[in-house]
């Protein structure tokens, strides 16, 4: 077995990597781990003042610092009642395009485009894009001053508030703000023309669904009190939680989320998928120019997707200033609201952020943050996956480190993702003894025969489980009964599942290989019998806490014989399963 | 070829890597950093780190939360001439170092991720760098502010120990000819946090919150005090200098008390 690391990855939520798992012909695992230690931060503004709070969170994370500070406020007005004037909103929008501008610069140029033209980074880059490096430095400082401008500092500036802003910009600043946007235009239309056009390979391809914040009157934005989907699906804010759906895997501090049991991603790619039609001027143009379906199932797109909406961040903040600067400075609103709860969500660079809150007599009683890392991290190793396993069955395994990479760098999870070491490692052979030892010493699992008899080796599943009952193990079930019975789904939702199959895995006969039922769900080796089984019959949190243990047939033609190799293979899996 | 710059690793621990980001922030002072220096580990901003060479100066960013966290640290620490706690994380622990009760801090982790164990690394309270190892100087801020890094920085390369300033927000508060807060009656924790901000927060007619962590000069007794005259319960006071003052509150408290009796 072989082992592909790709550690200290995702800044966003601290230092991350990649780990993916190769037994012979399969990628059995995937994991996307963040190793960082847990903060405990939803737990730690419990008892605070609602403005303490909004002090605190933005320092989750320092590149995505105002998207946070704004989701917080959004979230706190919502539940104290507080409604704050155009202008304040305007300089919200202006601040967070700023963030925009500075993440998007940053990412495409420095981290991204350095993978496409063949340079290990940036300042390599430099000697034959020198032009394109200087502009990104300045689009990046360019965001990074109109952060400063609005919010006080480069990084956690505590000027944005609830009700309002400490102060406001002066004209002058802001004026100058939007001169510099026009000047910016004409390079930041070659950026589309650039991201969109390079070559992107089709390996991580496949389809997903996108979600993001749904902004009012029918225009393009990066806030809203609704989220949209690609299914077209609308979710209020509020009930945040039938999107995110959250869930604790063991190899990382940073929670999951599913819609549905579906994996789901956010981001501009997400945010361009749900809302390109939408954009107006030079986006629009841009947008009508360059979207394809590729881009509906590539996450590689992102970089195009985010070059884009630098094109609607320098269209849109000259419209911003215009209308600011026409309005009054609004006073500090005040409230006297003590008691309330609120969710509020932003469009942060990497995708959707959601803050909710609850306060109790002044003080905070609940708080619940969901990250865009967190949400897609799901959708991250499933590209992983499936870039792995598609890559390993076109024989270019020599390509999964370096694609991996692209993927991972595609969803930007934060700035460290530029920097990372990749391995790859040969893990022991018979793997699958030690991972069914350790599924064993918690509870025991259901274990589930699939096959079909008379179809040579097809039927070991069935054979194996028959023999399992024959020898007094309990909790083992044949195929239909449990798809009849809902036998699966009445067994304890906390004991993991085990299924016994044979799978194709273009292996030598009889080799036995574990995979997370997760990944056997995107893996088009395996049976199709699995697959209706697992979507009718098994709760999402029994899906993610099951393993499916496949015996590489020799035949699976007609006739009642087992062959030999796979013979050799149950006896063993009976010996390791027993008692 | 050997040179004579000095060798400079920068690392992030449990933070929220806003004090690297600071630093490549400083965009046109960033290149002459790496010029003037041989900068051999710096995670964020570069991918050919080395991580055995011996370091003149470590510059460290987060608290420790995990064992893991632990042995890097114990490592960087090892082969550095001199360490720096850059951010209030890395000096003080910062807000994830609220939990002082290693009790309390077990419940709350329960609470969020119930009894999921993590394979990767093992969870500790959160705690500052100088709870494990030897810390030479601290660079306070949340994050640092970019002129006492650059000065701090110069001042490494001449061989000069960082020079901090040892009075409270209050000072340059006075230099920027704000109204003082505490005369509207709005509750500034200026008095008691370190300066280096340039008071930024009271520029914009917000009280300061105390992102600096803590003041250690002479006078904060009388700064203390100041705040008891105008009403303030010291309870509260203590409540929001928490926030951002991590293990070191209690030391703190306890040194004031016992200089206002
Ligand atoms: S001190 Fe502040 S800026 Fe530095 S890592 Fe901690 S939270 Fe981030
Ligand atoms: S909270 Fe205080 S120390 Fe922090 S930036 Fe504001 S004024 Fe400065």
């Amino acid at each position: 077995m072989k082992k592909i690391t790709i550690e200290h990855l995702a800044r966003l939520e601290g230092n991350g990597g990649v780990t993916a798992t190769i037994d012979g012909n399969v990628v059995t695992d995937v994991k996307f781990l963040v190793n960082e230690g847990p903060r405990l931060v939803e737990r730690l503004t419990l008892g605070k003042t609602p403005e303490e709070d909004v002090n605190l969170v933005p320092r989750i994370c320092a590149i995505c610092t105002l998207s946070h500070k704004y989701a917080a406020i959004r979230a706190m007005e919502k539940a104290l009642k507080v409604n704050v004037g155009p202008k304040v909103k305007l300089i919200r929008e202006l601040m967070h395009l700023g963030e925009m501008v500075e993440s998007h610069a940053l990412h495409v140029f420095y981290l991204a485009l350095p993978d496409y033209v063949g340079f290990p980074n940036a300042i390599a880059m430099a000697s034959k894009f020198p032009f394109e490096v200087k502009i990104a430095l300045e689009m990046k400082q360019y965001g990074n001053h109109i952060m400063k401008t609005v919010s006080g500092r480069y990084i956690h500036g505590e000027n944005p508030v609830i009700g309002g802003f400490g102060k406001f910009p002066s004209r002058d600043e802001l004026v100058w703000i939007k001169n510099r946007a026009i000047q910016f235009m004409p390079f930041v239309l070659k950026t589309v023309k650039l991201f969109a056009e390079l070559p992107y390979p089709d390996v991580p391809e496949s389809e997903t669904l996108y979600a993001c914040c749904h902004p009012p009157d029918k225009k393009y934005g990066i806030v809203g009190d609704e989220i949209i989907l690609s299914n077209g699906d609308i979710i209020d804010v509020q009930d945040y939680k039938n999107l995110t759906n959250e869930f604790i895997v063991p190899h990382s501090f940073c929670k999951r989320s599913q819609y549905k049991g579906k994996p789901y991603s956010v981001g501009a790619l997400a945010r361009v998928n749900c809302l390109g039609e939408r954009f107006e001027g030079e986006a629009r143009k841009m947008y009508k120019k360059y979207f394809n379906a590729r881009w509906t199932k590539n996450p590689l797109f992102n970089n195009a997707a985010q070059a884009l909406e630098l094109v609607y961040a320098f269209e849109r903040i000259p419209g911003v200033v215009d209308e600011a600067v026409k309005l009054p400075d609004e006073p500090l609103v005040l409230y006297s609201q003590k008691d309330g709860k609120g969710a509020g969500a932003v469009e942060a660079p990497r995708g959707t952020l959601f803050h909710a809150y609850e306060v109790t007599k002044g003080l905070v009683s609940h708080t619940d943050i969901i990250t865009p890392t967190a949400q897609n991290a799901e959708d991250i190793e499933r590209y992983c996956y499936i870039t792995a396993q598609k890559l390993l069955e076109s024989g270019q395994e020599e390509k999964i480190k370096d694609r991996m990479d692209l993927v991972i760098r595609s969803f930007d999870p934060c700035i460290s993702c530029s920097v990372h070491t990749v391995q790859v490692k040969r893990a022991p052979e018979e793997d699958w003894k030690t991972k069914i030892a350790a599924l064993k010493t918690d509870v025991s699992p259901v274990i589930i025969g699939i096959g079909s008899p008379g179809h040579s080796d097809d039927a070991v599943g069935l054979e194996l489980a028959r023999r399992l009952r024959g020898q007094g193990v309990k909790e083992v079930w044949i195929e239909d009964e449990a798809l009849e019975k809902s036998g699966a789904r009445e067994a304890d939702e906390r004991r993991p599942l085990l299924f016994l199959d044979a799978v194709d895995f273009g292996e030598r006969p009889g080799k036995i290989t574990i995979m997370p039922l997760q990944h056997a769900a995107w893996n088009a080796v395996l049976s199709h019998r699995l697959l209706p089984l697992v979507t009718s019959q098994i709760s999402f949190d029994q899906l993610k806490n099951s393993y499916i243990l496949g015996i590489q047939p020799a035949s699976l033609e007609d006739g009642e014989q087992i062959s030999e190799p796979v013979r050799l293979a149950m006896e063993q899996i009976l010996e390791q399963l027993k008692n | 070829m050997p040179d004579n710059k000095l060798k400079i690793g920068i690392y992030e621990l449990t933070g929220c890597a806003g004090d690297a980001l600071l630093i490549i922030d400083c965009e046109e002072e960033l290149v002459n950093i790496f010029k003037a220096a041989n900068i051999e580990a710096f995670l964020m901003a570069k991918s050919d780190n080395n991580d055995e060479v011996e370091l003149d100066v470590a510059l460290v960013e987060g608290s420790v939360s995990t064992e893991k966290e632990l042995e890097e640290l114990r490592k960087i620490r090892k082969r550095s001439k001199a360490l720096i706690a850059i951010g209030i994380c890395a000096g003080l622990g910062g807000m994830q170092s609220y939990f002082l009760d290693d009790k309390d801090w077990a419940k709350n982790l329960k609470a969020v991720y119930g009894g999921v164990e993590m394979i990767h690394a093992k969870a500790l309270p959160s705690k500052p760098i100088g709870d494990f190892v030897k810390v030479d100087y601290f660079l306070p801020g949340c994050p640092i502010g970019k002129e006492q890094f650059l000065s701090t920085f110069a001042r490494l390369l001449a061989g000069n120990p960082p020079e901090l300033f040892r009075f409270p927000v209050c000072v340059e508060c006075k230099w920027h000819e704000n109204d003082c807060l505490l005369n509207k009656n709005i509750l500034c924790l200026g008095p008691l946090t370190a300066a280096g901000c340039g008071s930024v927060c009271v520029n914009h007619n917000l009280p300061c919150v105390g992102c600096w962590g803590p003041s250690e000069e002479a006078n904060r007794t009388a700064e203390y005090k100041l705040l008891l005259e105008k009403g303030y319960d010291p309870a509260l006071i203590k409540n929001k200098m928490a926030n951002f003052s991590g293990t070191s509150i209690t030391q703190f408290f306890a040194r004031l008390k016992g200089e206002t009796k």
